[in-house]
């Protein structure tokens, strides 16, 4: 986390101050641009960890343009089989409903059957469905996948490196005392990574606290405790040692938050009680984690002081399903992950729009990668792109990018979808850097120029191959 | 510029036991005080390592055996090198959900872990945890699974690129290699067996070609390695380790050799080793040819590598100060205040009760649980706001021991007739080996906390106050110090 430099020697008695940005920031254009532009958004990265197969998320439904016979080939049916049934996806209709249509083949498509939440609110407009997003040389390790997704490189451009995609943003116009960014859990997650501003990590923030001795008030001594610990760590931020400064700065910014972001829970519960309680009901850790950034987005919505974050961060794990992936009945191990997953995500957006802020919150999910279109016994092995999901009340609900071509004579050698940029390719890939830069422009309002300057490069390279000239303008964002 | 006879110095005695042990306790320093690099390697790897393994009904009964393991200490580089096996061959509990062959796993790592590195790997193969965790148990032939094969490669030997960043292996190698391990299983008395009739033999699938990998990297020509040189079936997996190991690099280095001499740099003493020093421990310790670890991990012991870290506060630019993984932060916390692991499951009284494995969990590090194959992060990545809040909680609560059973005794540690504040801080580091790890700055920030700016120049130690809440208070604020947190 955090990478405060000197300026923490000045600002440890911060606390509740919350933006201060350094003088000399004002004068940076990305300030500018962000402080004209963030207002009153948010931005929720969420996370699919393990590779998700959208081979099974996202579905053909009839067979208009042979992709639905192409998948029955490879997803068996049977013990073992992962083949999902055309009547048991969940295929939105209905009137005003936003046509779930490969925008390629005409391809009816439909949702895995677990994902019942996210169905819900495609039927009302809320959910863009990005098909085959990837990038090219794809990789099959998920180490290595998710740090190219994480830091938006996948051609290794060493400029990019150990910077997150959503961090470089961060980095540019934010100051090292300031929080802009929160993840739920116990680590930062890469694409918040940079070392200019702070990002907190926390699992719950109703026990988020500093934790001074419980000692009766006459013999408290907490005053003197903070005073010695917040001039030993500023000291450290301040040190020549990297290590040491990091551990310093993090521990700064770990104190300043501890005090400002605990009062959260009260805030929201005082409120909220309901919402809280639904979210618990849940009994899973994304609902818990959902439940989470709900009391940030509320505390930052009613103006608590000494909290500013409006990028959050959440992951789900367990997509890595080699094996028991399942098909469409609970209990199956990729239906009980979707399952969770939609329905939380579907709380939450409920509850945004309960507390009259839909419009503002942007939930963009991804996972490394998707999987093999032929199963292996009863799972599946790592595959190339995978659809994408852009959630929130300003989304222009529908499907975008088009479905990989499963067809078995057009899997490369390893038995995946080719990616592909040729912009005569009907079945052109979608490369995820457009969706990511489509956020920041349309979003985020950050130029295009300021985009593929700092935070997404081009690449070098074949254009039929390579993603060359973004446009940023996918159109799931007005 | 030292080497083996190189006599060591206190703080370097420290130093190693904190990097290559489990926290400098008085007895180990004093043990090994007065002796040279190679004296003092040696007397720690003499002790014969011991096949540990945590048994117990439930995963908590598993934990508190391996924590109060390490606790105890007494073999203290087997141990912490058995921990650094665990995050390189991770299994997670989670996955395999059977805390027999968890404990078998854990076995595993301590039998081997200053063993023979090809020995290791191949007992690796046949784990039934890991078995279980990279799907061996799932690989049939119908449609081999492709999980264990490609990290076989990319984390437990080669990496997906060598260390000048050439690639290793292609998606073809891995799927021979998943060809090789089809059809085993763990059987009822958990040992690992081949199936022949769930193997793929090239017979039955001609048009998956031969069993032949490294036909374009590691250093055998065109016509590769051949993993049914020993017959089909069975000895394949040892065939397809034995490859792995005559592997070299695009310098044509011993591939394995590198990769694991600089992870284990990476490990004990510095995050970023000159390649120069890699291939010097490697030809110190033959390693590329008898695969033997512990000579390898004598040659860190006793060279310069090892000691630059050693050097007292405060720390420059270049000096390798590395984040305690939590488990070090605990045990070697547990070790040095002379508390034993208590009760079931092993607790923590405090400001809240919990068991040290919360203590971890908050930490980001649960033994047994590491959150992927890829083992945890290290370093900068153990430090986020919620990671560092466990670890002062942990720190608060140690402190906060004042009454219950197991109860936090400073008298036991120090001397409490002492008055000084300058003094009585010096004693305190001193109970936490870090006294030549925190600068002046520092104390003087402590001993203000102590005297409350000056207000008194000397404290009572035996008055119950001041002893309860400046004494515990100052324990707790010197766990909380940056410096307590590297080592």
């Amino acid at each position: 986390m955090a990478i405060t430099r000197r300026q923490f020697l000045q600002r440890t008695g911060l606390g509740a101050g919350g933006l201060l940005l350094a003088p000399n920031l004002f004068g940076n254009p990305f300030v500018r641009e962000a402080l004209a532009n963030i207002g009153s958004r948010y931005l929720v990265v969420f996370y699919l960890d393990g590779g998700n197969d959208g081979q099974n998320t996202i579905v053909p439904y009839d067979d208009v343009g042979g992709l639905r016979s192409a998948y029955n080939q490879h997803r068996k049916t049977g013990n073992g089989g992962l083949q999902l049934a055309p009547g048991s996806l969940l295929v939105p209709s209905g009137p005003g409903v936003p046509p779930m249509v490969d925008p390629n083949t005409g391809t009816q498509l439909g949702f895995h059957p677990g994902l019942a939440g996210l169905h819900n609110l495609y039927l009302e407009g809320k959910v863009a469905v990005v098909q085959g997003c990837g990038y090219p040389d794809y990789s099959l390790s998920h180490e290595a996948s998710t740090i190219i997704w994480q830091t938006a490189n996948p051609t290794g451009n060493g400029a990019l490196a150990g910077t997150g995609w959503v961090g470089r943003h961060l980095g540019a116009v934010y100051g090292p005392s300031q929080v802009p960014g929160v993840a739920i859990g116990s680590a930062v997650p890469g694409e918040f990574r940079q070392s200019a501003t702070s990002v907190l990590t926390l699992r719950r923030v109703r026990t988020f606290g500093f934790p001074y001795d419980d000692l009766d008030e006459a013999e408290s001594d907490e005053s003197a405790k903070r005073d010695a610990f917040a001039g030993a760590y500023a000291a450290a931020a301040a040190s020549a040692n990297p290590r040491l400064a990091f551990l310093g700065t993090a521990g700064t910014s770990t104190l300043l938050s501890s005090e400002s972001y605990p009062p959260l829970f009260d805030v929201y519960t005082d409120a909220r009680q309901s919402w809280f309680d639904d979210y618990s009901a849940l009994g899973t850790t994304t609902g818990r984690a959902f439940r989470e950034m709900a009391q940030l987005v509320y505390g930052v919505h009613t103006g608590q002081p000494g909290v500013a974050a409006r990028f959050l961060q959440g992951r789900q794990g367990g997509y890595d399903t080699h094996a028991d992936q399942g098909a469409g009945t609970p209990g199956a191990r990729q239906y009980d992950l979707l399952r969770e997953f939609g329905d939380a995500v579907e709380l939450f957006y409920r509850d945004m729009e309960d507390i009259g802020i839909a419009d503002d919150v942007c939930i963009v999910v991804w996972s490394e990668f998707s999987r093999r279109i032929p199963q292996n016994d009863n799972g599946t092995d790592h595959g190339s792109q995978g659809p994408m999901f852009v959630i929130g009340g300003s989304v222009a609900g529908g499907v975008y990018g088009n479905h990989p071509n499963i067809a078995s004579a057009a899997l490369d050698d390893q038995g995946n979808t080719p990616y592909s940029q040729a912009p005569g390719d009907p079945f052109r890939s979608t490369d995820f850097r457009d969706v990511f830069g489509t956020i920041l422009k349309h979003w985020l309002a950050l130029s295009p120029a300021t985009i593929t300057s700092s935070i997404l490069p081009p690449d070098v390279g074949n254009p039929a191959t390579y993603w060359t000239v973004p446009n940023f303008d996918l159109g799931f964002l007005p | 510029m030292g080497d083996q006879n190189t006599l060591l110095t206190t703080a370097e005695v420290r130093h190693l036991l904190r990097r290559a042990g489990l926290g400098p306790t008085p007895r180990e320093v004093e043990r090994l005080e007065g002796l040279t690099r190679g004296q003092a390697a040696d007397q720690l790897l003499l002790l014969k390592p011991k096949a540990f393994r945590p048994g117990g009904r439930d995963f908590q009964k598993a934990h508190d055996k391996w924590l109060k393991f390490l606790v105890k200490g007494k073999r203290p580089v087997q141990c912490r090198l058995a921990l650094f096996w665990h995050d390189h061959f991770a299994v997670n509990f989670s996955t395999v959900q059977d805390v027999t062959q968890m404990a078998l796993y854990v076995r595993l790592l301590h039998v081997h872990a200053l063993g023979n590195f090809k020995t290791f790997v191949k007992a690796v193969n046949k784990d039934p945890a890991m078995m279980v965790f990279l799907d061996t148990v799932k690989n049939r032939k119908a449609i081999p699974n492709e999980n264990y094969a490609r990290e076989l490669l990319e984390l437990f030997t080669l990496g997906v690129t060598d260390l000048l960043g050439a690639p290793n292996y292609t998606q073809d190698d891995i799927v021979q290699i998943a060809r090789a391990f089809t059809g085993w299983r763990v059987n009822s008395s958990n040992v690992a067996e081949l199936d022949a009739s769930r193997h793929d033999f090239q017979s039955d699938f001609p048009e998956r070609g031969p069993k032949v990998i490294f036909r374009t990297t590691g250093g055998f020509g065109p016509a590769g390695r051949d993993l049914t040189v020993n017959g089909e079936g069975e000895p394949e997996i040892d065939a397809v380790v034995d490859a792995i190991f005559d592997h070299t690099d695009s310098a044509g280095h011993n591939t394995v050799a590198r990769r694991t001499t600089h992870r284990l740099l990476q490990f004990l003493c510095h995050d970023d080793p000159p390649l120069a020093v890699v291939d010097e421990l490697i030809a110190t310790a033959s390693f590329a040819t008898t695969w033997d670890l512990k000579a390898l991990v004598r040659a860190i012991l006793v060279h310069d590598i090892f000691y630059e870290t050693a050097a007292p506060a405060p720390f420059g630019a270049a000096t390798k100060k590395s984040v305690k993984w939590p488990v070090d932060f605990v045990v070697s916390t547990m070790r040095l205040l002379g508390l034993k692991v208590k009760g079931r499951p092993a607790w923590i009284p405090g400001g809240t009760y919990s068991s040290l494995r919360d203590h971890l969990e908050n930490m980001g590090q649960v033994l047994m649980q590491p959150p992927s194959v890829f083992g945890w992060d290290w370093e900068t990545a153990w430090l986020s706001s919620g990671t560092l809040l466990a670890r002062y909680t942990f720190a608060r609560d140690i402190a906060a021991m004042r009454w219950d059973n197991p109860t936090f005794r400073p008298d036991l540690l120090m001397d409490l007739t002492l008055t000084d504040p300058d003094d009585i801080v010096a004693a305190v580091l001193g109970v936490l080996a870090i006294d030549d790890q925190v600068d002046a700055a520092d104390r003087r920030r402590l001993v203000d906390y102590l005297t409350d700016y000056g207000a008194t120049t000397s404290l009572d130690l035996g008055d119950w106050t001041v002893r309860n809440v400046k004494l515990h208070g100052l324990f707790a604020l010197a766990m909380q110090l940056p410096a307590y947190q590297l080592h």
